[in-house]
């Protein structure tokens, strides 16, 4: 079998990111996590991960919030490559004056999910970006 | 119309009754009094008329009876064969005729033959006796005189000229001669008798005597004031009335009624007359010879214009000052009116400043009459009112001030719930991950009573998942942060099918048929985010309440300037009363098919605020039984 692929998720709950870990191993993803911005953004630095799971806002010391997060790795040239599913339960988001979907400068990410989402549908996501697992 | 107006008028109304009634009184006043004052002045000119014609009979006879007393004459009518006195005494009175311009002058014996006529060709030896004045002085011996008539024959044998003189002036071979006879008488015994007269016939200077006497020749616009005419029988033979072509109007005659009355009735006439060509106030007086028998008339008239005119002018004057009574009552009476209505004017004004709000508007009061009574009970009415709004407007701020307070408690909760819901969503998400982690199997096999504990389980979290967005939804309507931005977007691509692909599970699960009609290439004018949260709500109570394995069919019709989209599903119905309840908030069919089914009662009530606030509407169709559908517009 091939190698396994990588996620790291990014979210200040540990809960989520528990059970997150739990399915997405569950189905053979390698799965590392940070519950703070910066933290996250140097993990991945480190380990390169196929892809990040990413929350938009984050609870905690001020930092940069998950949009903002996407496009400091967008602009890093070691991360550009680097794909990002956005997984929030900030509704506000979605009062922007214009259409929310991913764009490559302002959010240049895969696909922004909202909470909360069943594991069929985040599977699928995942898919969709890192092709059939296994 | 305005009580000033109402009142002027009915005083020009009164005044103008009154003034008809004055001006017809006094037209007949004046047409009496100036008629009768005319027809007497007729009546006086007509008498001294006939002074003027009798004072020259009486000169003639006068005249005669002095001359019977010649003893020329004597002499004559003693030897009346004696040709050479004869001729003698002819021409000596034939002289005298010419002197006195006398027409006839003849000496005639006591049996009525005559012995000398003055005029040529001195015709002589006939006999007069049957002359009425000759025939008198005959009789009584006595003078005679007054008015006949002379017959062609007569006027023939008279001598030269008459006839033709009477043919020429009025075509009528008779002639009317004013004259006198007087006795000569000798010893007691009638010897002879003298005879002289002249013709009325052409004789202007008596008619125009009459009127100088009379009216003194005036003239009034153009036609003279009184004429005077001599009449035989009915023809004028002497007159100063001119025809319509300014000669005098001889020849002519008169009319058939005055005629009738006075020549063959033998009675003055009075009255208006209409001489010639015009109306004159006129007297025609009959003449009648000294057997009594009516011969001719004599007419007086005084043109009638004048007194019409005079008439006129005194209507006139009556008119100007009825008109001028007219204006000044009127003035007064607008003064006095005015000083009536002034103080109702102003409580009408002020009554319009008080309907128009202005409550602290006051009328001065105006002393003790039914006006200062009325103004007194306006500005109690005033007060009262004023008073009234104070205290309306006092209970409204009350009101207001509670409302507000009422609408900062609702804001405050709707920021908590808004709050609460989304503090929610982290806990409920880890949870729906991890229980659908382990009931999907990712973990290892489920048993079946395992599954059906979880299954219970996932749909509480699904309704608790509903009431999260519900409740988020409906906190942001409440708290007015719902901004609406619209622009064209694709209806299909950017609305319905992210809606549908969060949906496609529950739809498997319950077996539905999703029938999908809206046009690919669609795009409305819309809010992408509100348009998917109607479209979330109407699927999902779609899928929620519709007939299991029945068909869900999504449609868009466009049509004047707006966009009509529905959601259809089978179902048993929704009957008619039921409908309005369920676009309100909390509100669910307590129908038992629905009873098993959770549901927030927000659903229907979020899409109606969205649509609305899209400026479309939503309302719902049924058939019960069959289906159900959910239909809004949206204008383009």
């Amino acid at each position: 079998m091939s190698e396994k692929k990588s996620i790291l998720v990014i979210d200040d709950d540990v809960q989520l990111v528990e059970s997150v870990t739990t399915l997405l191993e569950s189905v053979g993803y390698r799965v590392s996590h940070a519950y703070q911005a910066e933290k996250g953004l140097k993990l991945a630095r480190k380990t390169k991960p196929d892809l990040i799971l990413l929350d938009v806002m984050f609870a905690g010391p001020p930092g940069p919030d998950g949009i903002e997060l996407s496009r400091q790795f967008h602009q890093d040239p070691d991360l550009k490559g680097i794909s990002i599913i956005i997984l929030s339960g900030v509704r506000k988001v979605l009062d922007l004056g214009f259409e929310v979907s991913p764009d490559e400068t302002w959010m240049p990410v895969k696909a922004f999910l909202e909470k909360p989402i069943k594991p069929d549908k985040l599977l699928a996501e995942i898919e969709k970006v890192l092709g059939p697992r296994g | 119309m305005k009580l000033q107006t109402k009142f002027n008028l009915g005083i020009i109304i009164i005044f103008a009754m009154l003034a008809v009634g004055i001006v017809a009184a006094s037209i007949n006043y004046v047409n009496i009094n100036t008629i009768r004052e005319a027809e007497d002045r007729v009546k006086i000119y007509t008498r001294a008329a006939w002074e003027i014609h009798n004072g020259k009979v009486t000169r003639i006879q006068s005249v005669l009876e002095v001359l019977a007393k010649a003893q020329l004459i004597e002499d004559l009518l003693r030897d009346p064969g004696n040709e050479q006195l004869l001729t003698a005494v002819r021409e000596e009175l034939e002289a005298i005729r010419r002197e006195q311009k006398m027409d006839i002058f003849n000496l005639l014996a006591p049996d009525g033959t005559v012995i000398l006529r003055t005029r040529f060709p001195y015709n002589k030896g006939d006999s007069l006796s049957s002359d009425p004045i000759v025939k008198q002085v005959i009789l009584t011996q006595e003078s005679s005189a007054g008015n006949i008539i002379f017959s062609p024959e007569r006027l023939d044998v008279e001598g030269i000229g008459l006839l033709e003189w009477c043919l020429t002036l009025d075509r009528e071979p008779r002639g009317m001669l004013s004259g006198a006879a007087v006795p000569v008488v000798e010893g007691g015994r009638l010897i002879g008798i003298i005879q002289m007269g002249s013709l009325l016939n052409g004789a202007i200077e008596e008619v125009d005597r009459i009127r100088d006497a009379v009216f003194e020749n005036e003239y009034y616009k153009g036609k003279p004031v009184g004429t005077a005419t001599i009449f035989m029988g009915d023809l004028r033979i002497s007159t100063n009335v001119q025809d319509s072509h300014g000669r005098r109007a001889v020849g002519t005659r008169v009319s058939r009624d005055v005629a009738e009355h006075v020549l063959e009735k033998g009675l003055s006439w009075t009255g208006r007359a209409f001489v010639v060509d015009t109306w004159y106030l006129s007297q025609y007086d009959p003449i009648k010879d000294t057997d009594g028998n009516v011969i001719g008339m004599l007419y007086v008239g005084e043109l009638e214009q004048k007194y019409l005119d005079m008439r006129t002018r005194a209507v006139a004057l009556n008119l100007s000052v009825i008109f001028v009574g007219l204006v000044l009552a009127f003035m007064l009476s607008f003064f006095v009116i005015r000083g009536i209505l002034g103080p109702i004017q102003k409580l009408s004004d002020a009554t319009k400043r008080l309907s128009s709000g202005e409550l602290t508007y006051r009328v001065e009061a105006q002393g003790k009459d039914e006006v200062g009574d009325l103004s007194a009970s306006f500005n109690y009415m005033a007060e009262q009112l004023e008073g009234q709004r104070q205290e309306i407007e006092r209970r409204q701020q009350e009101l207001e001030d509670l409302s507000s307070e009422l609408r900062a408690i609702n804001r405050n909760y709707m920021e908590m719930l808004g709050f609460v819901s989304h503090e929610l969503k982290n806990p409920l998400t880890s949870a729906m991950m991890s229980l659908h982690t382990v009931k999907d199997g990712y973990l290892g096999e489920v048993s079946p009573a395992q599954r059906k504990n979880l299954e219970s389980v996932a749909l509480s979290l699904d309704y608790f998942q509903d009431m999260i967005k519900n409740y988020l939804d409906l906190s942001r309507l409440e708290k007015g942060e719902l901004e609406v931005n619209k622009r064209q977007i694709s209806l299909y691509t950017q609305v319905v099918t992210p809606v549908l692909e969060g949906l496609e599970r529950e739809l498997q699960e319950r077996q539905m048929v999703l029938e999908n009609r809206i046009p690919e290439d669609l795009t409305v004018n819309a809010d992408g985010n509100l348009l998917r949260i109607v479209y979330d709500n109407l699927l999902s109570n779609a899928i929620k309440y519709g007939r299991e394995g029945g068909a869900v069919v999504l449609d868009a019709q466009e049509n004047e300037g707006q966009v009509t989209l529905s959601v259809r599903n089978d179902s048993e119905g929704i009957p008619p009363e039921k409908m309005p309840l369920l676009f309100k908030k909390f509100s669910r069919l307590d129908s038992p098919e629905y009873a098993s089914k959770k549901g927030t009662g927000l659903g229907l009530y979020i899409c109606k605020e969205m649509v609305e606030k899209q400026g479309g509407e939503i309302w719902i169709d049924s058939e019960m039984g069959k289906w159900v559908k959910f239909s809004f517009t949206l204008p383009n």
